[in-house]
C-alpha cells in the first residue's frame, strides 16, 4: 500500500531523474510517528495535484494551526518514511492563515529516528579551527522563510555564525550586509506572494545588529539592499524560489573603515 | 491543617537534626530560619532536614561571616535582608512551611511578612492574616512591574498589546495608588522567590544564541558582555549585580544604591554557593554506590553543558542500575525500591515522548514545529542542573487560560494583541502572569517564563513561578493534563522520586 502511495507520487510529479522543484501553500497534516524525539513526520498535499509530500526535512517544521507555503525539490530515493512522496531539500514558510488542526496516527509508518542535521551552531565550549591566512573576501548567505525576519534554527543560524566568526577571525574587515525580499509578486496555489519592500533592509538591519551583538564593530558595517533575484549560493541547496529570500554579507579582510 | 501536619513535621525534623547537633557541640544550635544580622557563621557545609531527606549546602572557600555582610544584613527600613526571601534552610529560597512557621512564631511584624511585598498588597490592614494569604497559603511574593514596560535604561518600551482587569481578589492592580489606573501604573503579579545557588550554571553560556529569539545573546548594557538570559521568572535583568539593585529598591526598600563593594561581596557569595538534597529519608545517601546526587558534583562540573551532546541530563543516578545483584541485596527493601525508582524517573525523564503543543518558546518561533513529539530534557536540556542552556523563557501554560489550573487567589488579565496575533491563544489572552512579556512587551511572550534549576526541589515547595503546583506530584501532573501524556502510576511516582533526589 505504502510503495503504492509513493509509485502513484512519482508518476504525479514526472520522471524520477529530472525532478522539478515544487511550490504551493497548504494545510500541514502531522503524523504521529514515533522513532524517539523529533521524529513526527509532516505532511502537506499539493491542491494542484493532489500529491501528498512529505515536507519532515525542511529546518522551519509547520504549525498544525497555519498554513504553510512548501518548496521543495522530490527525492523518490529517500523512501517511504510517513506517507508521502519525500522533499528533499525542502523549505517551509509558516503562514498567517489558519488552518484546522489535522494529525493522523502512524499507521505502520516508521518516521525518522532524529539526526543532528549537518547545519548546526556548535556550542562555545568546543574548539573552533580559526581560517588560516591569508585571509580571502568571503560572502555568507542567511537564508530567510517567506515573510519573515526570524534567524531560522539550523540553518540560518548556522550560515550567521559563519558569517560572524569570519567576521571576528579576520578583524578588521570591511563588512557589507545586503538585504533581498522577495518582492515580485508570484501566484501560489491560489495565493498571491509578494513580501514587503522593506523586508530586506529588516533582515539587513537585523543581520548587521546580529554581527554587533557577537563583537564586531558596528562602524566596519555597511547596511544595504538588492533587488529581487536569485541566488546560487548553498544554503538553498538548489532551491531557486526560497533563495530569492536572503541576506549576503560580504567580509573584506584588511579593508575596516576605521 | 495539611500545612500545620508539614510544620510540624519540619519543626520536629529540625528538632531531631538539632537534637544530634546539640549533642555534638553541646551547645543549641541556632534556629533553621535566618534573621537578618544575626552575624551567624556560614560553613563550608550545612545541612538541613527538609520534608524528604535532607538539603545540603556548601560554600565554596568557606566558612564565611556573615556579620557585617550585606546578603545577611538588613539594608532598608523595613528590615529585610536577602536571606529573608532566600533560606539556606529553604535551598536558598523560601518554603511555604518556613513562611506559615514564621507567621506563627512572629506574626505580621517579621520582615518577611513586609507591606511592600510579603503582603496581597501594601493599602491592606496588615496586622491580619489574609492580608498575607498569598504568601502564607502559597509562598508568592508580590511583584509590581511597570506598565508599559521599560527597559533597563527606564525607557518605556512601545508594547505591542493592552492590558485590563478581570479579575482582582487582592484589589492591588484596581488600587488607587499602587494599580495599574494609578499615577505610577503598575501590574502586581505573585511570583516565587528563585533558589539563590548554583550560578555557576545559571550563568553560563553554552551557545552564543538564543534560539527562541533567533538572534545572539544579548549584552549586558554595563559591561557590554553576552548574558545567559536565565535570570528571574520575566528575564527582568541580564545579571547578577542588576538584580540586586532591582531588589535592593523593591523587596529590601532600600534607599540608596548598593554600592560596589557591597554587590561584590553578595556576587562572591552567591557564586561560591551550591545547594542539592543530599540524603533521602527512605533511599538514604544520594551519592552512595557509585551515584552522584548532591550538591558536590555540581561543584565540581562544568556549566553550560547540553545533556544530549555531553553529559546525559541527570544520568548521576545510572550507576543505581548497574548495582551487581549481590550488592543490591545487602540493602533493605526501602532503599532498593526508592535506588530503582530514582533511575527509572532519570530514564523517563529522558527518554518518554509526547507531544508539544502550541507551547510559545519551543513550538513558535523557533521552528520545532508544532507540535513536537519530545520528552522533559527538551527543555531542561542542561547536565546536572535541568535547566534550559538556552534562555529559557517558555510558556508551558501555568499562567494562562485555558491551560492554567484555577487559582482564583491571583489577579485575572484580559491581554489584547494589537498587532500580529499570539501565535497559539490568538488575538486576545487570559493570564495570571503575562511573565516575560511584561520584560519585552511582546504579545508573543504573554505566560512565557524562565526554566529554573531543579536542584534542592524538595526544601521549597511550592512549584511553578506562581505555586500552583503544591508538591512534586503537582508537577507531574499539570505535566500530564497539559499535554496529554499518560503517565502511568509508577511513571509518576518515579518522576516524583527523582525530583526529590536533585
Amino acid at each position: 500500500m505504502k510503495a503504492a502511495l509513493a509509485l502513484l507520487a512519482l508518476a504525479a510529479t514526472g520522471a524520477a531523474d529530472t525532478q522539478a522543484a515544487v511550490r504551493f501553500v497548504a494545510c500541514p497534516i502531522y503524523r504521529d510517528t514515533d522513532a524517539g524525539r523529533k521524529s513526527g513526520c509532516w505532511l502537506a498535499d499539493d491542491p494542484a495535484t493532489g500529491t501528498r509530500y512529505d515536507v519532515t526535512s525542511a529546518p522551519t517544521k509547520p504549525d498544525w494551526n497555519h498554513a504553510v507555503l512548501v518548496e521543495g525539490r522530490p527525492d523518490p530515493a529517500a523512501g517511504n518514511p510517513c506517507g508521502g512522496l519525500v522533499l528533499e531539500p525542502a523549505r517551509v514558510s509558516v503562514l498567517d492563515e489558519g488552518c484546522t488542526r489535522f494529525m493522523l496516527e502512524a499507521e505502520g509508518y516508521a518516521g525518522r529516528k532524529f539526526a543532528l542535521p549537518r547545519r548546526n551552531v556548535r556550542p562555545l565550549y568546543e574548539a573552533r579551527t580559526p581560517p588560516a591566512r591569508p585571509f580571502a573576501a568571503r560572502v555568507v548567505t542567511v537564508p530567510f522563510d517567506y515573510d519573515s525576519s526570524f534567524v531560522s534554527y539550523q540553518l540560518a543560524d548556522y550560515y550567521l555564525d559563519e558569517a560572524i566568526n569570519y567576521a571576528l577571525d579576520v578583524a578588521p574587515a570591511r563588512i557589507t550586509v545586503t538585504g533581498y525580499a522577495a518582492t515580485r509578486a508570484d501566484m501560489v496555489s491560489g495565493h498571491k506572494l509578494a513580501e514587503d519592500d522593506g523586508l530586506a533592509r529588516t533582515r539587513a538591519e537585523l543581520v548587521a545588529h546580529a554581527l554587533t551583538l557577537r563583537g564586531v564593530t558596528a562602524a566596519d558595517i555597511r547596511v544595504t539592499t538588492g533587488t529581487d533575484s536569485p541566488s546560487a549560493d548553498e544554503a538553498f541547496d538548489g532551491l531557486d524560489a526560497p533563495s530569492r529570500r536572503r541576506v549576503e554579507v560580504r567580509i573584506e579582510p584588511g579593508s575596516a573603515t576605521r | 491543617m495539611a500545612g500545620r501536619r508539614s510544620r510540624l513535621a519540619l519543626a520536629g525534623a529540625g528538632a531531631v537534626l538539632a537534637a544530634s547537633l546539640f549533642a555534638a557541640h553541646a551547645a543549641p544550635p541556632p534556629d533553621r530560619w535566618w534573621q537578618p544580622g544575626e552575624g551567624r557563621s556560614f560553613p563550608a557545609k550545612l545541612d538541613y532536614a527538609d520534608p524528604t531527606g535532607t538539603v545540603r549546602l556548601l560554600l565554596d572557600g568557606g566558612p564565611m561571616e556573615t556579620r557585617g555582610h550585606p546578603f545577611f544584613e538588613a539594608l532598608g527600613p523595613n528590615g529585610r535582608a536577602c536571606v529573608t526571601c532566600h533560606q539556606p534552610a529553604d535551598a536558598m529560597s523560601l518554603a511555604v512551611a518556613d513562611v506559615q512557621r514564621q507567621w506563627d512564631r512572629k506574626g505580621p511584624a517579621d520582615p518577611l511578612f513586609a507591606a511592600i511585598d510579603g503582603s496581597n498588597c501594601p493599602s491592606l490592614p496588615q496586622g491580619e492574616r489574609a492580608s498575607h494569604s498569598l504568601l502564607l497559603d502559597h509562598g508568592l511574593i508580590r511583584l509590581a512591574r511597570p506598565w508599559p514596560p521599560r527597559d533597563l535604561t527606564g525607557k518605556p518600551v512601545a508594547a505591542d498589546f493592552t492590558i485590563e482587569l478581570v479579575r482582582d481578589p487582592t484589589g492591588c492592580n484596581a488600587d488607587p495608588k499602587w494599580g495599574l489606573k494609578s499615577a505610577d501604573p503598575h501590574i502586581s503579579v505573585y511570583r516565587r522567590p528563585r533558589p539563590v545557588a548554583n550560578f555557576k550554571f545559571i550563568e553560563a553560556m553554552g551557545f552564543a544564541y538564543d534560539p527562541k529569539a533567533g538572534m545572539p545573546l544579548e549584552l549586558d548594557p554595563e559591561t557590554g558582555k553576552p548574558v545567559s538570559g536565565n535570570l528571574m521568572a520575566d528575564g527582568r535583568v541580564p545579571t547578577l549585580s542588576a538584580q540586586m539593585r532591582d531588589a535592593a529598591a523593591t523587596h529590601l526598600a532600600f534607599l540608596r544604591a548598593l554600592d560596589k563593594a557591597d554587590i561584590a561581596r553578595i556576587l562572591d557569595f552567591e557564586r561560591r554557593l551550591y545547594v542539592a538534597q543530599q540524603s533521602d529519608r527512605a533511599g538514604g545517601a544520594l551519592d552512595a554506590d557509585g551515584a552522584e546526587g548532591g550538591p558536590h558534583k555540581l561543584q565540581a562540573s562544568p556549566p553550560g553543558r547540553l545533556g544530549s551532546q555531553g553529559t546525559p541530563v541527570f544520568s548521576e543516578f545510572e550507576a543505581w542500575e548497574k548495582t551487581p545483584a549481590a550488592e543490591k541485596a545487602k540493602l533493605s527493601p526501602e532503599v532498593r525500591a526508592f535506588r530503582d525508582s530514582v533511575a527509572r524517573g532519570a530514564r523517563v525523564f529522558r527518554d518518554k515522548t509526547f507531544l508539544i503543543s502550541d507551547a510559545a518558546g519551543i513550538n513558535s518561533p523557533v521552528g520545532f514545529g508544532n507540535p513536537v513529539r519530545n520528552s522533559c530534557v527538551f527543555c531542561h536540556n542542561m547536565s546536572y542542573m535541568g535547566m534550559d542552556v538556552a534562555p529559557g523563557q517558555v510558556d508551558l501554560g501555568t499562567t494562562n487560560q485555558p491551560f492554567a489550573d484555577p487559582q482564583p487567589w491571583l489577579p485575572l488579565f484580559r491581554v489584547t494583541c494589537t498587532g500580529r496575533p499570539h501565535p497559539h491563544y490568538g488575538k486576545t489572552i487570559l493570564t495570571h502572569d503575562p511573565g516575560y512579556a511584561l520584560t519585552t512587551g511582546k504579545c508573543a511572550d504573554v505566560g512565557r517564563i524562565t526554566l529554573q534549576s531543579l536542584r534542592g526541589l524538595s526544601a521549597r515547595a511550592p512549584y511553578f513561578s506562581n505555586g500552583t503546583a503544591r508538591d512534586l506530584r503537582g508537577i507531574v501532573d499539570y505535566y500530564d493534563r497539559r499535554f496529554h501524556i499518560g503517565y502511568t502510576e509508577q511513571e509518576k511516582t518515579d518522576l516524583v522520586n527523582l525530583m526529590r533526589a536533585l
